[in-house]
């Protein structure tokens, strides 16, 4: 969901499947978001007023768009900075800095 | 190569065969089909549509779009309880609060009165009555609209349908409010329960049964870009 949340902070607005593309773009394909997980994902942030749709016709087909509304945009943070403090205590987890004082 | 009109609707016509029956998902699963398809193209150009199709459809999972579906109707079910609740707070703010206060005072006088019995019976009877005859419109009403129109929209469904699940459940727990009934005299706390509850009662399946599929289209609306253009 932070992935998802981060993704649409930096670019305005984007459908399902460019999702999928830019995360393993941006992870060089080390990390997939699974198309089963994605859509329930976006689904889910938009019941809860995180993101809102618009529809554009590209090409013969309808496209579904998602951005964040303002309450996302708040969100957004707080999530990422959830996320960092997480990374920041598994590291000292990992790599211990045993010292005496 | 794009994926043509023709395929674009054969795409819609194999969502609805794996069980998408809404066009708001087929939508969305179409346009990922067809740009999974047009990746796959530049890489495979050789593969044919069915092909192409079948290997994008693939990275869904054994049960193919089953869970989407799934979560979609909760993140739906939500989304309808939010405006459920949208509708009910109006009911404690000014002016529809007096009409609360009515409803709850009436309610307060009846299950303290030592003809409970009666006044729980002249409550719920009508109420009960009104619900099936709702829900017997309601349901008419749903498929007269899927007739005038080919495409079906998950919240529609909810709106037309889900009243009739929430008073099955009411219904269900009848026996329940009986055996509370023989304790009011001797309990207050359980009078001014009966009363809240009963009120609440009355404005949800209001609201459910009445107000939301009243306002149906402008929901829709508000929930779906794409409805209006749909529909027309």
């Amino acid at each position: 969901m932070t992935i998802i949340l981060r993704l649409l902070n930096e670019n305005d607005k984007m459908y399902g499947y460019e999702i999928t593309q830019k995360v393993r773009e941006l992870t060089k394909g080390e990390l997939k978001i699974t198309e089963g997980a994605l859509y329930p994902a976006l689904h889910k942030l938009e019941a809860e007023g995180l993101l809102k749709v618009e529809v554009q016709k590209v090409d013969n087909r309808l496209r579904k768009y998602y951005r964040l509304t303002e309450k996302g945009e708040t969100e957004t943070v707080t999530k990422l900075e959830e996320l960092q403090e997480y990374i920041k205590n598994m590291q000292v987890l990992i790599n211990p800095n045993w010292s005496l004082q | 190569m794009v994926v043509n009109s023709k395929q674009i609707d054969a795409l819609y016509e194999f969502t609805r065969q794996h069980f998408v029956e809404h066009y708001d998902l087929q939508t969305e699963l179409v346009d990922h089909l067809a740009n999974d398809i047009e990746q796959i193209w530049q890489t495979q150009p050789n593969l044919s549509f069915e092909e192409a199709r079948d290997k994008s459809f693939k990275k869904f999972g054994i049960f193919g779009f089953m869970d989407i579906v799934e979560k979609r109707r909760n993140a739906m079910t939500k989304r309808y309880y939010k405006y459920l609740k949208d509708e009910l707070v109006q009911w404690f703010g000014w002016p529809k609060f007096f009409i609360t206060l009515f409803i709850f005072f009436v309610c307060l006088y009846g299950f303290s009165s030592n003809h409970v019995q009666y006044f729980f019976i002249s409550i719920y009877t009508p109420l009960i009555g009104w619900i099936f005859y709702r829900s017997y419109r309601l349901n008419r009403t749903y498929k007269k609209r899927k007739l005038e129109s080919n495409k079906k929209w998950m919240l529609e469904n909810i709106i037309f349908k889900q009243g009739g699940a929430v008073g099955a459940i009411i219904v269900s727990q009848f026996p329940t409010y009986c055996q509370l009934l023989s304790h009011t005299l001797y309990n207050q706390y359980l009078v001014l329960a009966l009363s809240t509850g009963t009120t609440l009662l009355i404005l949800c399946f209001y609201i459910s049964y009445y107000l939301l599929p009243e306002k149906a289209d402008k929901l829709l609306e508000k929930t779906y870009p794409e409805y209006k253009s749909a529909v027309l």
